[in-house]
């Protein structure tokens, strides 16, 4: 077993885990935080999408021990159900989410595109979330919901600038 | 995943001491999208996994005067970024883009998609197109190869058991060459390549095209050069008819397979036409038109 | 806050009235109710009957999606139990073959693996929502690749998997068919032998087909096919289950068809249906994949065997080759027409492929039957559909129905006739398409048919130009 420490969601962690323990699985079964989801196991369905050093990655291709002394950022993070983040409440109401299980994953990776580019275009954002694979809403929800945050963020950007950062 | 042991090496001769002490029980974990997959998947695990993504000996982009210096552990999205890409190779960039999807950048290594050796890599082609040249360290020392002699066969390198691969090369002679690269997979965003293409090219003070280079992936068991076609381009001169006839020969040299994906004479028609079109792009670029 | 209902007496006759076709106009609906959020307008006018409801072009949010956007929707996977362990189902790997032995003795003498389970053990080994043909762990027989021949619980994921690898199987190879029309053939391999591998039928014959045919101007035959699809929900089947102390069994499932499924899991168990709960969990996608049960007995039967509560997750692997699929249509299709475009004649023939078992063949059998003319007035037709048994990855519900596949077929065909004709394609369909009063082809007489309105205003909202532009 490894020790690993790791700042997830603004509070320290140290856990012991071994050495084939993904991320996901770390997050999951030993934070419980089960907010990532696994999908797929191999990196193709993004559903297990956090964001580690301000870079969205697949949890489930991603050791736990590769994440000691990183800044982790789950879903669970983002916000609170009393003050949502731009994202979640435009995936919220302009119906980007369905069954949900995509949900999580998209909303952040739509995050770590905001945060590096806070004025994407259509096809940048088609390009930010080709990694998530949703079946039920056919994506154009999802971008348009990315877009609208993405304005409201722009237009207002200390009200959300304060949620999910470290 | 089954269980196996773990280090992390702190820098090369590290890792290539790990390997020549466990060898072919060992592998090397840089981005570990491929590897973590594999694992995964496969009955039986290796006995160590060596973690490289923390030696910083390996990250990085420098130029020097050699050529440009791309670390192994360079990621697609760092590739993406970088303003010495950008100025002295950009198409490294529209390659790296190219590859999965933005968290498969975040994490995935130049080093890692070169060494797992897939045919349809997407940073193969562009790379072989500006005659890069691959760094490797072993317990015999350092050694340098032409990127296309580390290509041995779908998922076979040049590597020795205990060499690790650790630096890309593009040669200064190949800064700012006119190069463009195109893939063509069953979608745009997360999609293998069916057919993968780059081309480059120097214009002389005739306009006529000298140093032709045309790569394929994913058309043969390794990233291949389309030779007849580089040959019939030399001293020519660039024109729509000329990049066609290019297409074609590139086409009729290739060898691709058929699969659930694509039949061998779709991929064939693929590579005419993204052969045709990386050359007009590429001269476009010469004559610094984009 | 106001209390007024929704609806009071007053407003309940005036909203009977406006329903009424004609005086809609005149008699605005207007509902009280509480304050919503401002995308709920306040009042409602009623459109015209037939053109649109109210709910049309309004925006809803859905209730669920607060929790989904925040990650703290629980689906099964999200869900643990104290001594919880997991399972995992060795498959077949093989698409036909009788099962000689399976020796489980060395996974069960594995540390860490709890139980280990056998088509033997299970009390009623087989279900099917229409046709019972399914063991729920294939016992003497394998009829695909991804039937499930063991089942191992152990502490953990990785132990189960592992101890799968421990469990041998021997098999004797069996012939097997996997092409839906050498399976027709009468000396094709019987996948259910002394079944027939035409599982089942469906015929509808309106009018003199063939006198019909040898009366139109011109006759086009072609064939269509469509392949396998897997409905791939991101959340692979999942399902938890608890034996109590008194015998009573308690199932977390992704299942879409609850009711349905808890009287599967009774019969396949032997237990009367009130000492089975299942619970219903947020389904992360189903699509017609997660409308039967899957592993939810075996997770059952492990859980009474270990005394500890029991999940499984399908691996992505078993999604594609153990969970059902859309059916691959093979459609032959013969319209004759006359010098107008007008079709006067048509016959159908479709092949489904049904895969090993028959899930929900019969019922997407039925609708592609029905469907497989099109939306278009046809006074002679004849259709023949079959579903037959092959040894692949069942075929069961996926959205439609088969209406999708048969669209593909009849649409593709009006394509190639106005081609031939010269035709507009909008301008064929619209002399063939459904009116009021116009009958089905099994003779319902359609009321309230807006086929023709809809064409035209698709049409013009995408601008439809005549020759394709």
């Amino acid at each position: 077993m490894i020790t690993i420490r790791f700042v997830v969601n603004g509070a320290l962690q140290v856990l012991s885990v071994a050495p084939e323990t993904t991320l996901l699985g770390a997050l999951r079964n030993q934070l419980g935080l089960t907010g990532a989801k696994s999908g797929c196991e191999v990196g193709d369905c993004g559903a297990c999408t956090v964001i580690v050093d301000g870079r969205s990655v697949n949890a489930c291709l991603m050791l736990a021990v590769q994440a000691d002394g990183c800044t982790v950022l789950t879903i669970e993070g983002l916000a609170t159900r009393e003050k949502l983040h731009p994202l979640q409440r435009a995936f919220e109401e302009l119906a980007a989410l369905q069954c949900g299980f995509c949900g999580p994953g998209a909303i952040l990776s739509a995050k770590a595109l905001l945060d590096v580019n806070p004025d994407p275009s259509r096809q940048e954002v088609r390009d930010g979330l080709a990694g998530n694979l949703c079946r039920c809403t056919g994506y154009t929800k999802m971008i348009d919901a990315v877009l609208h945050a993405a304005q409201e963020l722009r237009a207002a950007p200390t009200s959300a600038a304060t949620h999910g950062e470290r | 995943m089954r269980s196996f042991e773990y280090v992390a090496a702190g820098d090369i001769r590290h890792a290539v001491q790990l390997l020549a002490e466990h060898g072919a029980e060992a592998r090397i974990l840089a981005g570990g999208t491929d590897l973590l997959a594999d694992l995964k998947s496969s009955a039986h695990g290796p006995r160590l996994v060596i973690d490289i993504s923390r030696a910083q000996a390996l990250k990085g982009i420098t130029l020097t005067p050699a050529g440009l210096c791309i670390g192994a552990m360079t990621t697609h999205t760092e590739i993406m970024r970088s303003a010495l890409i950008a100025e002295h190779c950009p198409v490294l960039a529209a390659a790296a883009h190219t590859i999965g999807a933005v968290q498969t950048r975040n994490l995935g290594t130049l080093g890692g998609n070169l060494v797992t050796a897939v045919p349809s890599m997407d940073s193969g082609p562009a790379l072989v197109a500006l005659d890069a040249q691959v760094g490797l360290a072993g317990s015999a020392g350092e050694r340098r190869l032409p990127l296309t002699d580390f290509f041995r066969g779908p998922r076979k390198t040049a590597l020795k058991a205990d060499e690790l691969l650790i630096d890309i090369v593009i040669p200064a002679t190949s800064l700012g060459k006119p190069a463009a690269f195109l893939k063509s997979g069953l979608r745009k965003g997360q999609a293998l390549a069916l057919v993968n293409a780059a081309a480059s090219l120097w214009l002389d003070g005739k306009g006529r095209i000298i140093e032709p280079r045309v790569a394929l992936g994913a058309v043969a068991p390794v990233v291949m050069r389309a030779t007849d076609a580089e040959q019939f381009l030399a001293g020519r001169p660039p024109a729509p008819g000329v990049f066609v006839q290019a297409g074609a020969l590139a086409a009729a040299a290739c060898k691709p397979i058929s699969d659930f994906r694509a039949s061998a004479g779709y991929r064939r028609d693929l590579v005419a036409v993204l052969v045709q079109r990386a050359l007009a792009q590429a001269y476009a670029m010469a004559e610094g038109r984009t | 806050m106001d209390s007024k209902p929704v609806v009071d007496g007053q407003r309940q006759a005036e909203l009977q009235r406006a329903a009424t076709p004609g005086v809609a106009a005149e008699h605005p609906l207007r509902i009280y109710r509480e304050p919503l959020p401002a995308v709920f307008p306040a009042e409602l006018r009623v459109p015209e009957v037939r053109l649109q409801t109210p709910a049309v072009g309004q925006r809803a949010t859905r209730p669920d999606a607060r929790l989904h956007g925040l990650g703290q929707t629980r689906y099964i996977d999200d869900m643990a139990f104290p001594g919880m362990l997991h399972a995992r189902i060795k498959r077949a790997g093989v698409a036909s073959a009788r099962i000689l032995r399976i020796d489980t003795r060395e996974a069960e003498a594995m540390p860490g693996v709890m139980a280990v389970l056998t088509g033997r053990d299970i009390p009623v080994n087989s279900f099917g929502p229409s046709f019972q043909d399914q063991p729920v762990l294939a016992d003497d027989r394998v009829f695909h690749a991804g039937d499930g021949v063991a089942a191992v619980a152990a502490v953990t994921e990785q132990l189960a998997a592992d101890a799968l690898e421990k469990i041998r199987v021997e098999y004797e190879p069996l012939p097997a068919v996997f092409d839906p029309l050498e399976a027709l053939r009468e000396d094709a391999h019987q996948v259910h032998a002394p079944a027939n591998n035409v599982y089942a039928r469906k015929v509808i014959r309106k009018g003199d087909v063939e006198t019909a045919l040898a009366a139109s101007a011109h006759v086009f035959e072609q064939q269509y096919r469509t392949q396998m699809v897997e409905h791939v929900p991101i959340e692979p089947h999942a399902a938890i289950a608890l034996w109590d102390a008194n015998g009573r069994v308690t199932l977390y499932s992704s299942l879409g068809r609850i009711t349905l499924g808890r009287a599967d899991v009774a019969r396949t168990l032997r237990l009367p249906v009130n000492r089975v709960r299942l619970v219903g969990t947020i389904v992360g996608g189903n699509f017609g994949g997660k409308n039967e049960i899957t592993q939810e007995p075996v997770l059952a039967l492990l859980s009474k065997k270990t005394g500890r509560p029991v999940k499984g997750v399908y691996t992505r692997n078993e999604e594609f080759t153990a969970s059902t699929t859309r059916h691959p249509f093979i459609m032959d299709y013969k319209t004759g027409v006359d010098r107008d475009g007008r079709i006067l004649a048509r016959k159908v023939r479709l092949v489904l492929d049904g895969g090993a078992y028959c899930s929900w063949s019969e019922t997407t059998l039925g609708k592609a039957a029905i469907l497989s003319v099109g939306p278009y007035r046809i006074d002679h037709l004849l259709v023949e559909a079959c579903v037959v048994y092959t040894n692949k990855t069942m075929t069961g519900a996926m959205r439609g129905f088969g209406a999708p596949q048969v669209c593909f077929a009849y649409e593709s065909q009006m394509d190639e006739i106005a081609a031939a004709l010269g035709i507009d394609p909008l301008e064929i369909r619209l002399r063939n398409v459904f009116v009021n009063g116009s009958s089905s082809p099994t003779g319902q007489v359609l009321d309230s048919v807006v086929v023709r309105e809809s064409l035209l205003q698709a049409a013009e909202r995408f601008g439809w130009k005549e020759g394709g532009a």
